[in-house]
């Protein structure tokens, strides 16, 4: 069953076309990279299906019901996730804050103007249940602007998981990182999202062939291929239009 | 265990000092205090805006004069009116005003906030110079009587002694702050934060954005009106000058930012160390707004976390001065 779906999508800012035709097909389960050159309409892509702009034309499908044009927080309650290609967290917060409005969130403490934060027990023991899992328990009380890149990058993507979605989709989350660094996200996210649906932007072709079951190719802002990693690799259009030009 | 006794004795010693106050310093100091108080916690509800939410306003006194102009309106119109609600309704006027605004102004951010506040704030200024069947136009609303606090066929405290009127608003005053505390420690005061810090990700996480930042604006309106209540009722007296005036919602950027904007006590000090520099500035000079000036100049240059911000580097820098010495061994 697909759990995200579009079909025709379009987007155009003030007639630039950015998405052309978009349909794209998420299984449940999968971990899914949609990987094509700078500008090719990725990030676009996700801030249509996630609610940051309405598109101009087409539908969006999640969990079977049309989401075409909600808002994020819509989106988040629907349970999806979302991280993000610039780092986008609660700065003058500590690593703990940061992911405790995330567990907040999954919980649907919302409008709560009753009790203590810190004395709710069994969000402060999930929240540092998560820090341990990501290896963020030693900074637990670093503000996260104070954090070292890499482990910033981990709190980026893991608050994007602290709400517990179905499917979390993930931009670029390697974006800057150095090997090293690279190497522990990918085993991270590995980690993170065992029997998840996960959505991912890459750039970085080791990082797409080791992770995705499968892998849409956007150029242009259309779906030039879409398959399992041997099959696109060996795809002619792709090789011609983007695997080319980094192998010669 | 140690600290939660040591929190017990800091509270009993706070009330101690807080009842004998009276009876040690005498009356003018007795009404030196209140003022400060009143706009202690005034510069509090302006900081959930400013430090907690980022929304920076230039009109918070709108709600500190509506506050005013309720209580006085009741008390002066209908008779016998008692007190307690006659500062509800000053703080219900606040809520509603803040209710009217807030579709508008949770829409915005930054400057346009700013700009927003200063707008409507001298909107109500001039409303009240020119409604002057209402408001009394310069002369404000004055010698409207003064209700006895009374639970009925128990006590009558008769509220025209001063030494009354003092534990009555450090009671009312010191409730409304410890509401205010207790608000930034919930989970929603962790949102509150949150669109402070990133709005963004806020919504990305499932939270409504605007409908969070209305509920601050209305809490801090709420606070704000009931500042401005017990200070029509202290003086006996709201006019467009000491309610609306454009140096009532500067002196609660001033006290925030000397006192420091990254605290929850922050404005505490800070409009405890402009009063007292007021104070003692009149004994010289009638030019205390331009002492003020200098002194949030000088803050904002070298205290740019104002006094709070100042002391916690001071105390690092202690700590770190008397923390012993580690032998930083030569790596060739």
């Amino acid at each position: 069953m697909n759990i995200l779906e579009s079909r025709g999508l379009y987007h155009d800012f003030k007639g630039l076309e950015v998405l052309f035709d978009v349909n794209l097909q998420v299984e449940e389960g999968e971990r899914h990279a949609v990987i094509g050159p700078n500008g090719a309409g990725k990030t676009t892509l996700f801030n249509v299906i996630t609610g940051t702009y309405h598109p101009s034309r087409g539908q969006v499908f999640f969990k079977g019901k049309e989401v075409t044009g909600s808002k994020p927080y819509q989106m988040a309650r629907l349970g999806m996730g979302r991280s993000f290609q610039i780092t986008s967290t609660f700065n003058r917060l500590t690593a703990f804050q940061n992911i405790r409005l995330a567990v907040l969130s999954k919980k649907g403490v919302r409008f709560q103007l009753f009790r203590k934060v810190d004395k709710m027990e069994d969000i402060t023991k999930e929240t540092d249940e998560i820090l341990k899992r990501i290896n963020l328990d030693r900074e637990r009380d670093m503000p996260a602007g104070m954090l070292s890149y890499g482990k910033h990058r981990s709190l980026e993507i893991s608050m994007a998981l602290g709400t517990d979605p179905d499917l979390v989709m993930l931009d670029e989350p390697t974006a800057g990182m150095s090997r090293d660094e690279t190497h522990y996200a990918v085993e991270l996210i590995r980690r993170l999202t065992e029997g998840k649906t996960a959505v991912i932007i890459e750039h970085d072709m080791d990082v797409v062939f080791s992770l995705a079951d499968r892998i849409t190719v956007l150029h242009y802002g259309q779906i030039l291929a879409t398959g399992p990693p041997a099959e696109i690799r060996q795809n002619q259009a792709v090789k011609d239009a983007y695997l080319g030009e980094l192998e010669a | 265990m140690m600290k939660k006794k040591l929190r017990w004795i800091l509270w009993v010693g706070l009330i101690v000092i807080l009842a004998l106050y009276p009876r040690v310093f005498g009356i003018y100091y007795t009404n030196f205090f209140v003022t400060f108080a009143v706009f202690a916690v005034y510069s509090v509800s302006f900081n959930l805006l400013l430090g907690y939410t980022a929304l920076f306003s230039f009109g918070h006194a709108m709600f500190f004069g509506v506050g005013g102009y309720g209580t006085a309106l009741a008390l002066k119109h209908i008779q016998g009116f008692p007190l307690l609600p006659a500062i509800l309704i000053g703080a219900g006027s606040a809520v509603v005003l803040a209710l009217i605004l807030c579709p508008i102004v949770v829409r915005v951010t930054g400057s346009a906030f700013s700009m927003l506040h200063l707008a409507f704030g001298q909107l109500m200024y001039v409303l009240a110079l020119k409604l002057r069947n209402i408001t009394g136009g310069e002369d404000g609303i004055g010698g409207f009587p003064i209700p006895p606090f009374s639970i009925p066929g128990i006590v009558s405290i008769d509220m025209k002694a001063p030494e009354n009127f003092y534990y009555f608003a450090v009671v009312v005053l010191g409730v409304s702050l410890w509401i205010m505390w207790f608000f930034t420690k919930t989970p929603f005061g962790q949102i509150q934060v949150g669109v402070r810090d990133n709005a963004m990700r806020v919504d990305y996480l499932g939270f409504k954005v605007p409908q969070t930042k209305a509920v601050v604006y209305v809490v801090a309106g709420a606070f704000a009106g009931v500042a401005g209540s017990i200070f029509a009722l202290f003086q006996n007296l709201i006019a467009a000058d000491s309610g609306f005036g454009i140096l009532v919602s500067f002196g609660a950027v001033i006290n925030t930012l000397v006192g420091g904007l990254g605290s929850f006590f922050g404005p505490i000090w800070g409009t405890a160390i402009m009063q007292i520099l007021e104070e003692v500035t009149t004994r010289y000079t009638d030019r205390v707004e331009l002492v003020a000036g200098l002194i949030l100049i000088l803050v904002i240059m070298f205290a740019p976390m104002g006094f709070v911000g100042g002391v916690r580097i001071l105390k690092q820098k202690w700590l770190a001065h008397s923390a012993p010495k580690v032998k930083l061994e030569k790596v060739s």
